[in-house]
């Protein structure tokens, strides 16, 4: 694939570049970067008013295939991810069954090659069938393809497992990704323990059932060495742990959702459903904290926890509805939200470079030599609406915001996915799922 | 200002203005003094749908309704669709196209009442939704209030409500009342049925049922539930009575114009002693016996406005 990209700003924190430059991409890989390139006849994209950067990489989403197609499917993920601006993301295993063998590790690279959009890196998960008991086959799953380990979902809950595991599996490539929520603690919750719950009557998790797990994981990667990544962080003093961690030389990542930053616990009142989402959306000082974090370097990666869900299973009563919703096509305009101020390579290395180091995967680099995934963006209003996303999931609490950046251009090994919104005609299963 | 003309849905004294509230009471109180109105919902059909057991309420309501003249369905749980998984708005859907015009619902999930009433065309009345709310017991609460005190009396009330308040659907939609008609409003139970989250404008919380007993003039009891031992909310019986059971020495320590109240079920023994049920203030059955009038004014407040 040869395309020529010109007159953009290209922001590539891996080589603090942020300059007015074209690239060149030929057989898929990045072949130059220089200004003003002459045209060799080749595809010619126009990124003028845009930022180029190393394509976005989304390290937490849920695809639900195989055993939940009815909420997503590999290919409508695939081209969920290439609508919202992400060339790859890595898909959790909490499917059904769940992805704790090599032969579904393969099968899920099969369906991601068979649609044809953005990568899809499987996660395996670090327990058989996410029960907390017995290890999975870390070394076979490492070899069918799995970037990472974790039991998404759930905390694995009994401590020596986790610790067993973390040791057998120290030098398989792979970080241990951790859902960190005591079960005990959480209970029945189906919103955040605080001043909103005791009034709206509905059952709390407090913040200390993230805190104590985060707590003992980092503990564990201290102790075993083996690299962990911190899901989702949703509150202050998980914050103040990451910082401690660092400073102890543990090896340990974390991630935050757009929508810990943005949302608080103020939004139940109507008792639907939309936000209920694990962990809990907390108070201000927890989004105060986590943004404060994003600025300061704590949080190190910006993931979506993209967790589609039908309609009719999100309507149902607090209790009975499914926790998350769809974040791939938010997500780009969510983080801008979230810190208007933040630095462009900053965002840009939460989304890209910093995700495709913890996982070991190509990209997030524009380099001479790598790979051209690549997402164009701009500051560009718009305004969410939920029904037209690409994802089998239409349920998201943004639904109907107005955003202030968007994804443009979508490339993935130097062929553009996504263009203004559309995904490209030459794809496969994706489109004639729309 | 005058009441608004129609409300569509009672599910929680939020939704009501202080003199909206107030007209209740007054309209509850002119019902308890004269007989039946047949005529006021006449050919008016009222379902009551209760999901949960519920003696009081429930024959409160039929008689309510029975006395403002309605078409009364019950939809005993068992017979719902609801529990065969038809959704909600199904539900809505279906009785409102058979001219159902009020549902009274009674259900274990916080919430259950607003989701029907965003789905249902015409009133919604909240006969108790999980932790959440209980409207018409805080009504007929303030109501026996209102008796006790006077009319425009009930503020500057000092008020305390004792026992396991973080389950209480009883609790929070009395907090609402109280301090719309100017209450002053003292929650007191231990930390593990009253989180400090539970402080605000209006609400102070106490930890000792003995610092505030002289200083109040009418102490709600809740219902202590032995499950709160299995979640380890409690440790047993005894230790809670020691700090928050009403007995014999406690009741010493009221004003002598002080009352209690409690809306049952009771637990002797537990949240009360035998000498509450035969003190001087003791409220219960006046209590009860406003639930009828103040379930008819609810129910004709929504179908025929002010």
């Amino acid at each position: 694939m040869n395309l020529l990209i010109t007159g953009g700003r290209v922001v590539d924190p891996s080589q603090n570049l942020d300059a007015l430059r074209d690239l060149r991409i030929e057989n898929g890989m990045i072949a130059e970067i220089g200004e003003h390139l002459p045209s060799r006849g080749e595809e010619t994209l126009d990124a003028a008013g845009s930022v180029v950067a190393p394509g976005f990489i989304d390290m937490h989403v849920h695809l639900r295939e195989p055993g939940h197609t009815h909420k997503e499917t590999i290919a409508t993920g695939a081209a969920a991810a290439a609508a919202g601006g992400f060339t790859a993301v890595a898909c959790m295993p909490n499917t059904e069954p769940a992805l704790d063998s090599p032969a579904l590790i393969a099968e899920v690279k099969r369906l991601a090659e068979k649609a044809h959009l953005a990568r899809v890196y499987p996660i395996a998960a670090i327990t058989r069938g996410r029960q907390g008991r017995e290890l999975a086959p870390y070394w076979k799953l490492r070899d069918a393809g799995a970037v990472a380990f974790s039991d998404d979902g759930t905390t694995v809950e009994n401590p020596r497992v986790l610790r067993q595991a973390a040791l057998y599996a120290r030098d398989v490539p792979g970080v241990f990704i951790s859902h960190c929520e005591d079960c005990a603690l959480k209970g029945d919750a189906v919103m955040h323990e605080g001043a909103h719950s005791a009034h709206l009557g509905l059952c709390g998790s407090p913040g200390v059932a993230e805190q104590i797990i985060v707590a003992r994981d980092l503990l564990i990667a201290g102790d075993t060495r083996k690299p962990f990544h911190i899901a989702h962080i949703s509150s202050a003093m998980s914050v103040e742990l990451m910082r401690f961690a660092r400073a102890q030389g543990i090896p340990a990542t974390c991630e935050v959702t757009p929508h810990h930053l943005l949302l608080e616990d103020d939004r139940f009142t109507a008792f639907d459903a939309q936000a209920k989402v694990n962990p809990p959306l907390r108070e201000s000082a927890d989004t105060a904290a986590l943004r404060e974090a994003v600025r300061d370097g704590t949080i190190d990666v910006f993931a979506t926890d993209h967790a589609p869900h039908t309609l009719e299973e999100k309507a149902q009563l607090l209790g009975a509805a499914p926790v998350g919703f769809s974040g791939l096509e938010t997500a780009v305009g969510a983080y801008a939200a979230a810190i208007p101020d933040l630095p462009l390579s900053r965002f840009i290395a939460l989304l890209s470079t910093n995700p495709a180091r913890i996982l070991g995967v190509p990209g997030g680099t524009l380099r001479v030599g790598s790979i051209a995934d690549i997402t164009i963006f701009a500051e560009r209003r718009w305004n969410v609406d939920a029904s037209r996303f690409y994802s089998l999931g239409k349920n998201t609490p943004f639904d109907g915001a107005t955003f202030e950046r968007r994804a443009i251009a979508t490339i993935v090994a130097g062929r553009i996915v996504m263009r203004d919104g559309g995904l490209s005609p030459t794809t496969g299963d994706a489109l004639r799922l729309r | 200002m005058p009441p608004e003309p129609k409300r569509r849905s009672l599910l929680d004294l939020s939704d009501l203005r202080a003199e909206e509230t107030q007209y209740l009471l007054d309209r509850a109180q002119a019902f308890a003094a004269t007989p039946a109105q047949r005529e006021l919902l006449r050919d008016v059909c009222v379902v009551n749908l209760f999901f949960e057991p519920s003696t009081r309420t429930y024959s409160s309501f039929v008689i309510a309704q029975a006395r403002v003249g309605a078409d009364v369905v019950a939809l005993p749980p068992g017979s719902s669709s609801l529990g065969k998984g038809e959704t909600i708005a199904d539900t809505a859907i279906t009785l409102a196209a058979m001219g159902v015009r009020v549902i009274v619902t009674r259900h274990s999930e916080s919430g259950f009442p607003y989701r029907l009433a965003d789905a249902f065309a015409g009133h919604v009345i909240n006969a108790g939704d999980g932790g959440h709310a209980h409207p018409t017991q805080a009504l007929l609460d303030l109501a026996t209030l209102q008796t006790e005190f006077g009319r425009g009396k009930i503020a500057g009330l000092k008020i305390a409500l004792v026992g396991d308040i973080a389950h209480s659907r009883v609790a929070r939609s009395n907090i609402i009342g109280l301090r719309a008609l100017g209450a002053q409003v003292v929650l007191v139970g231990p930390p593990t049925l009253l989180p400090d989250a539970f402080a605000r404008e209006g609400v102070r919380i106490a930890r000792s049922l003995d610092a505030v007993l002289g200083e109040v003039d009418v102490v709600m009891l809740l219902r202590i539930q032995r499950e709160r031992i299995v979640s380890a909310a409690l440790p047993c019986l005894d230790d809670y009575a020691r700090n928050y059971r009403l007995d014999g020495k406690r009741l010493r320590m009221l004003a002598p114009h002080a009352i209690v109240m409690h809306p049952g079920p009771y637990n002797r023994g537990v949240e009360l002693t035998d000498e509450v049920l035969s003190h001087r203030g003791w409220r219960y059955a006046q209590q009860v016996s406003h639930g009828v009038p103040v379930r008819m004014a609810v129910l004709d407040f929504l179908v025929n406005g002010v």
